[in-house]
């Protein structure tokens, strides 16, 4: 099996996304793989219209990663249009070529077992490649992946 | 010429909220727009039936309408950032899907007219098995499918300012669909490039004119007469469908475009160009989220192509794209020539 060299990690800002860019970090570095953190940008927050006012910073997401262990070096930050499924899965083939999708396990308002409203069960169904779901982080407790 | 009207749906289901641009509100504007046409009692209302399961799954999977169904009996919810589902959506989708089918067999029962489709939610962006970008069900799509399923040519002309992944990735390797888009690139929804040219069975099928913001109306009709033209002249589309939405107008909130209601009306006529006979062109309604810009441009579209006087503001001249074009045409030569250069399209 050849090596991870490149790993893609879903970020939006929120909680959920910011345990698994923590847990993708920590990865990369250990492995050595480069690390492309991804922002899927969509019809609303081009415009400024999303209901919940969301900022999500760039420099900050690099911060998070290299105080998790990531190499600066090898820490790229992507704002990427599409919905967060059809961005991340983009990823997956060339020029990206990813090598393993690491996102956060919370479904917006998904129903139990159903992939629509579940960014990461769409995923685990549809990627040709690994997909590690990083559940939800509680304090005191460290993310494990799922 | 005749007008068909097949809708208006969308009117009371599928409730976002008014903070959502893909709102109720829209319906009316564009009913607004087809009111200052002073048609009254002139204008055909068919019938517009909700679509029935072989309708759709021409083009859903079973396995995806099935979970859309169920989604929206549970209450609904997001699916992503962009797109909702209520508990009638559903029935929503259903509805603006039979509408175009009931375009369809108005057009061919009366054997001239335009047919025009204003529904919500739009069609698109949605895949064979996914919703995204405010599009449950691809209403277009579906149309198209139920014309190739007799073996007739469909040309979609997709001018919404958003790129129509679905709708490209649905007829990615029908040899019986021509598709053509214009659309501000890059952009969402990231597909569109103009290597992607469609499947094996489908080789230069799918036309796409990525255009860079501020592209003014003259750039967009020399597009399509430089880069769509000649395909759509040699395939010889038995039928026109468009993929009509008006958010690429200058106004619009939700594309960064420059075109204006006089520029819509420039394409509409362009577009009339390439349909056969009377009676084979329908209009679905997609995007537009400027409540004046989609009013006044339903009126523009529509009166072009009925040759009534509507006073359309000018068409818009000087924006930037030419030179995307010329790089568009040599593109689309190179992946045509050398098919493994072709971008992956299929979503």
């Amino acid at each position: 099996m050849n090596a991870t060299q490149t790993i893609v990690v879903g970020y939006d800002g929120s909680a959920d996304s910011t345990a698994a860019l923590r847990w993708a970090a920590r990865l990369s570095g250990a492995l050595g793989a480069r690390l492309r953190v991804v922002h899927a940008v969509g019809l609303l927050e081009h415009a400024g219209l999303l209901s919940e006012h969301v900022t999500v910073d760039g420099e900050k997401a690099l911060e998070i990663a290299v105080g998790a262990g990531g190499d600066p070096e090898r820490i790229e930050w992507s704002v990427v249009d599409g919905d967060p499924c059809s961005a991340l899965l983009r990823m997956t083939v060339a020029p990206e070529s990813a090598d393993l999708l690491v996102v956060g396990s919370r479904g917006s308002e998904a129903h139990e077992g159903s992939l629509l409203g579940s960014t990461s069960l769409e995923l685990a169904e549809r990627s040709a490649i690994p997909v590690t779901i990083v559940p939800p982080v509680h304090k005191g407790e460290n993310p494990a992946p799922v | 010429m005749r007008l068909i009207v097949a809708g208006p749906t969308g009117t009371i289901e599928h409730d976002g909220g008014t903070f959502h641009p893909e709102q109720q509100s829209r319906i009316f504007s564009v009913m607004d727009g087809i009111r200052a046409l002073n048609l009254e009692d002139e204008i055909i209302h068919p019938p517009t039936p909700k679509a029935e399961w072989r309708d759709l799954t021409r083009v859903h999977s079973v396995a995806y309408l099935t979970e859309l169904e169920a989604f929206c009996a549970k209450g609904g919810g997001d699916i992503d950032p962009d797109t909702f589902c209520r508990p009638d959506s559903w029935n929503a989708a259903r509805r603006a899907a039979g509408a175009g089918l009931a375009a369809i067999a108005s057009l061919e029962e009366h054997g001239d007219g335009v047919a025009f489709v204003p529904t919500r939610p739009p069609g698109h962006h949605a895949e064979r098995d996914r919703a995204m970008g405010f599009c449950l069900l691809n209403n277009v799509a579906i149309a198209a499918a139920s014309l190739t399923a007799r073996g007739e040519r469909v040309l979609i002309l997709d001018w919404d300012v958003h790129h129509g992944n679905g709708t490209q990735s649905i007829f990615w390797d029908d040899p019986n669909v021509l598709y053509v888009s214009t659309h501000q690139f890059p952009f969402f929804p990231g597909t569109g490039r103009v290597t992607e040219i469609g499947g094996p069975e489908a080789r230069g099928l799918t036309v796409n004119i990525p255009l860079p913001a501020g592209a003014t109306g003259d750039v967009v009709r020399t597009a399509i007469d430089h880069v769509a033209r000649p395909t759509i002249e040699e395939f010889s589309p038995d039928w026109v469908l468009v993929s009509c939405g008006f958010d690429a107008h200058q106004a619009d909130p939700l594309g960064d475009l420059a075109l204006s209601s006089g520029d819509f009306a420039e394409l509409a006529r362009m577009v009339n160009e390439f349909t056969p006979r009377p009676g084979r062109l329908a209009l679905f309604l997609e995007g537009g989220y400027n409540q004046m810009a989609l009013r006044v441009s339903v009126t523009d579209t529509l009166g072009a192509l009925l040759g009534l006087q509507t006073q359309p503001s000018a068409p818009t001249y000087g924006g930037p794209g030419m030179n995307e074009i010329r790089a568009a045409v040599a593109d689309r030569g190179r992946a045509l020539e050398h098919p493994q250069t072709a971008s992956l399209g299929e979503g």
